[in-house]
């Protein structure tokens, strides 16, 4: 089994009433990958991460976790979850969570909890209530990781975060990354920083996934064209334009091209991932001129 | 899981526990003085005599002496319904504050989660109705020697439908709560919710849970079969015309209500529960509430595993 | 031991930045041969960055023979890390400055020439095709 992908869809959707919340998501997500779920809030990113874990089952197609159906006690307890907002037992002591934890979990790796919270500075008599934002996401993360987990699966792990609080838990993320070869999922609305924590990525708007591969082959096939105000037809007959944006007297594409775009009008460019991203959820800056400029120079 | 289950349900079990200690507080000594008072007088033998004149003043004596305390204490019929939307209280708070998510994402599937946290809680609302029930029977002794166990009173806080009420009470705040997933708000409409189901089950039900007995009587004495009985009518003719009727709890001391001038040619049909109905009511009672609140476990349950992420 | 950082904005994959860095810290002597680098472990503290970067970086220096990793201890730098040619170099510094010296005299100044140069430098696909 340890084969198999971290994670696998087929055909995966979930409805809610007549709103499919996910529709038709068939991925793959290799073991040993950092990947990140990019999304505008509301495009089914929570959904398909809770699909994974098994807090919801699917409406149609299947998901396979390490190899296994989710939520079963084969699977469940291999893979560590921090949910959104990280909810806690806000009148349990630090000791009394990691007793929950320890309670809770056939593998359970007291010595890594008790370390983490040393490192962070805190007593384990601390009431968890009592704690920062930060500092409880710490502990939930704590928490997921003490069961050491073979697939960490995070939603929104640093939405509600400051910038501090944010890097120390992705650098305590990370970290757990370099010592073990856990596989890492995360969802996030925020897609600068991204390039620098994962290797993989998936995009995801209304329900529906556009991009899913590893970042570098994504930045790799894909390109800004520039040139003279014309259409992009000519360009369209022989690859995917992601966006076209005009002004009156240039026009800038970006598409999607394995190797070079053999079309002597146009300059090329390198994508950035941002603006890939950007496009693929929707994102057009329009007539933009300083933008074109910017990219331009 | 059992220590799990223990520390989440920990301070309201702890409150329950308080809650009862208080009653105990108030009970036991008060208890002690009705039972002190019931046997000093001697109250028992004045039950077999019950039409002797020489016991009235006795009898008096005690009413008056704990009629108010008696009155208040119709208010207990109240506390199954706290104790168990109170012990209801920390599944939802799991559902309101999403530590479910937190909890079904342990090593543990849902299912003995479910079973851990439930079971835990349902030892406790056990635990706690049994001493509600022991307590409050005990309590209400002499006065249910007195005047029978079938009043309203009476019957609603004695022998094992104070458990019923209790168990009912729990569920549905597990059902609702599993809904709304709100605990303030589903733990207030769970107890109100329980007083209503009291209240109709108490006035439009209780009487048609047993078959009752017919009779007729002629004369103005109280017949001795409706001692301490349930009279669901009680229908007055005279010279083959109906000129009353009436219903009710009828209490040792009660008399009936005849019309005083045609007494001597009057017939009184009867529709009753007698006294020694009490355990098959109380039997009947208790199966009505903890049939719904096996259905309501059974709902919350079920609600839970599926519908809920 | 040296430190690294990274520049989101520059656009050149933090990968590249980390291997970029360790080329440099080898030419200027500031790590020497049998110098450990930072682990991989090191590296994600200090710069928050997925450890699969680290090594894929740590991978390339070893292919291009600037370190070997020793398995389970740590990455060194080689004993020998592919020394730049001395010579090959002067002759092409001389050469750049000859085509600097063009450049001035085409009137163009230190800003124009550093864009001209920096094109040139550029990965190939970014290169205009035209």
């Amino acid at each position: 089994m340890s084969g198999a992908p971290a994670i696998s869809t087929a055909g995966l959707g979930k409805r809610y009433g007549a709103k499919w919340a996910l529709h038709d998501c068939t991925l793959e997500i290799p073991r040993g990958s950092v990947t990140a779920l990019v999304g505008p809030n509301g495009a089914g990113k929570t959904t398909l991460l809770q699909l994974v874990i098994g807090l919801i089952q699917p409406s149609a197609g299947q998901v396979a976790v390490l190899g296994g159906a989710p939520s079963t006690k084969d699977v469940l307890p291999r893979i560590g979850f921090v949910a959104q907002d990280h909810p806690l037992y806000r009148n349990l002591t630090i000791a009394e969570t990691f007793r929950l934890g320890r309670k809770l979990n056939e593998r359970w790796d007291e010595a890594f909890a008790r370390t983490r919270i040393a490192r962070l500075g805190l007593g384990e008599r601390q009431r968890v209530g009592k704690l920062s934002g930060g500092q409880q996401a710490q502990i939930a993360l704590t928490l997921a990781l003490a069961k050491r987990p073979e697939l960490l699966v995070l939603d929104e792990p640093v939405a509600s975060l400051d910038p501090l609080a944010r890097r120390e838990f992705l650098n305590a993320v990370l970290e757990a990354v370099a010592e073990s070869e856990m596989t890492v999922v995360l969802s996030s609305h925020i897609v600068a920083e991204l390039e620098r924590v994962c290797d993989h990525l998936i995009t995801l708007t209304a329900g529906r996934t556009q991009l899913a591969g590893s970042i570098a082959e994504i930045v790799a096939s894909h390109r800004v064209l520039l040139g003279p105000r014309s259409d992009a037809g000519s360009v369209a007959r022989m690859h995917d334009v992601i966006r076209e944006s005009h002004t009156d007297r240039q026009t800038t594409l970006l598409v999607r091209a394995d190797g070079h775009v053999y079309d002597s009008c146009w300059e090329q460019h390198e994508a950035d991932l941002e603006e890939i991203v950007l496009a693929y959820l929707g994102y057009n800056p329009g007539a933009s001129a300083s933008r074109s400029a910017a990219v331009a120079s | 899981m059992t220590w799990v289950g223990w520390r989440l349900q920990r301070t309201e079990t702890l409150i329950a526990v308080g809650i009862l200690a208080l009653l105990a507080a108030l009970l036991v000594p008060t208890g002690l003085n009705m039972s002190h008072a019931y046997s000093s007088d001697h109250l028992g033998a004045c039950l077999d005599f019950q039409r002797s004149p020489d016991c009235a003043g006795q009898v008096g004596a005690f009413r008056d002496r704990f009629q108010s305390l008696l009155d208040l204490a119709n208010w207990f019929t109240l506390v199954p319904g706290v104790l168990g939307v109170l012990l209801a209280a920390p599944f939802v708070f799991d559902l309101e504050h999403g530590t479910y998510r937190l909890v079904w994402t342990q090593g543990i599937t849902r299912g003995r989660w479910l079973a851990g946290k439930l079971g835990v809680a349902l030892v406790a609302v056990v635990v706690a109705a049994g001493a509600l029930t022991l307590l409050f029977t005990w309590w209400r002794t002499p006065e249910s020697r007195l005047d029978g166990r079938l009043s309203n009173g009476v019957f609603d806080s004695t022998g094992v439908v104070v458990f019923g009420y209790t168990l009912f009470a729990f569920a549905l705040a597990l059902a609702i709560g599993a809904i709304w997933r709100r605990a303030a708000s589903s733990v207030t409409v769970a107890f109100v919710a329980y007083f209503a189901a009291r209240v109709f089950v108490e006035y439009k039900i209780r009487n048609s849970l047993l078959t009752p007995l017919h009779a007729t009587w002629k004369g103005i004495k109280q017949p001795p079969f409706i001692n301490n009985a349930i009279v669901i009518s009680q229908r007055v003719f005279v010279h083959g015309h109906e000129v009353a009727r009436d219903g009710g709890f009828f209490g040792g001391s009660a008399k009936v209500a005849v019309p005083s001038s045609p007494a001597t040619q009057a017939t009184v049909h009867f529709t009753y529960l007698p006294a020694s109905d009490f355990w098959p009511l109380q039997l009947a009672e208790w199966g009505l509430f903890t049939g719904a609140a096996v259905l309501l476990f059974g709902f919350a349950v079920w609600w839970t595993r599926k519908r809920i992420a | 031991m040296i430190a690294f950082h990274l520049d989101n904005r520059s656009g050149v994959p933090a990968y590249l930045q980390l291997v970029q860095q360790v080329r440099q810290a080898i030419r200027l002597g500031i790590l020497r041969p049998g110098d450990q680098l930072p682990t991989v472990k090191e590296v994600v503290t200090a710069l928050t960055i997925n450890p699969n970067t680290v090594l894929h970086a740590y991978r390339q220096l070893d292919l291009e023979g600037f370190t070997e990793g020793r398995r389970g201890v740590g990455t060194f730098v080689a004993a020998d890390p592919a020394p730049p040619p001395t010579d090959k170099l002067r002759t092409l510094r001389a050469s750049l400055d000859q085509w600097v010296g063009r450049a001035r005299a085409a009137g163009l100044d230190d800003e124009s020439i550093g864009a001209l140069f920096a094109e040139s430098v550029r990965p190939a696909g970014a290169a205009r095709v035209a």
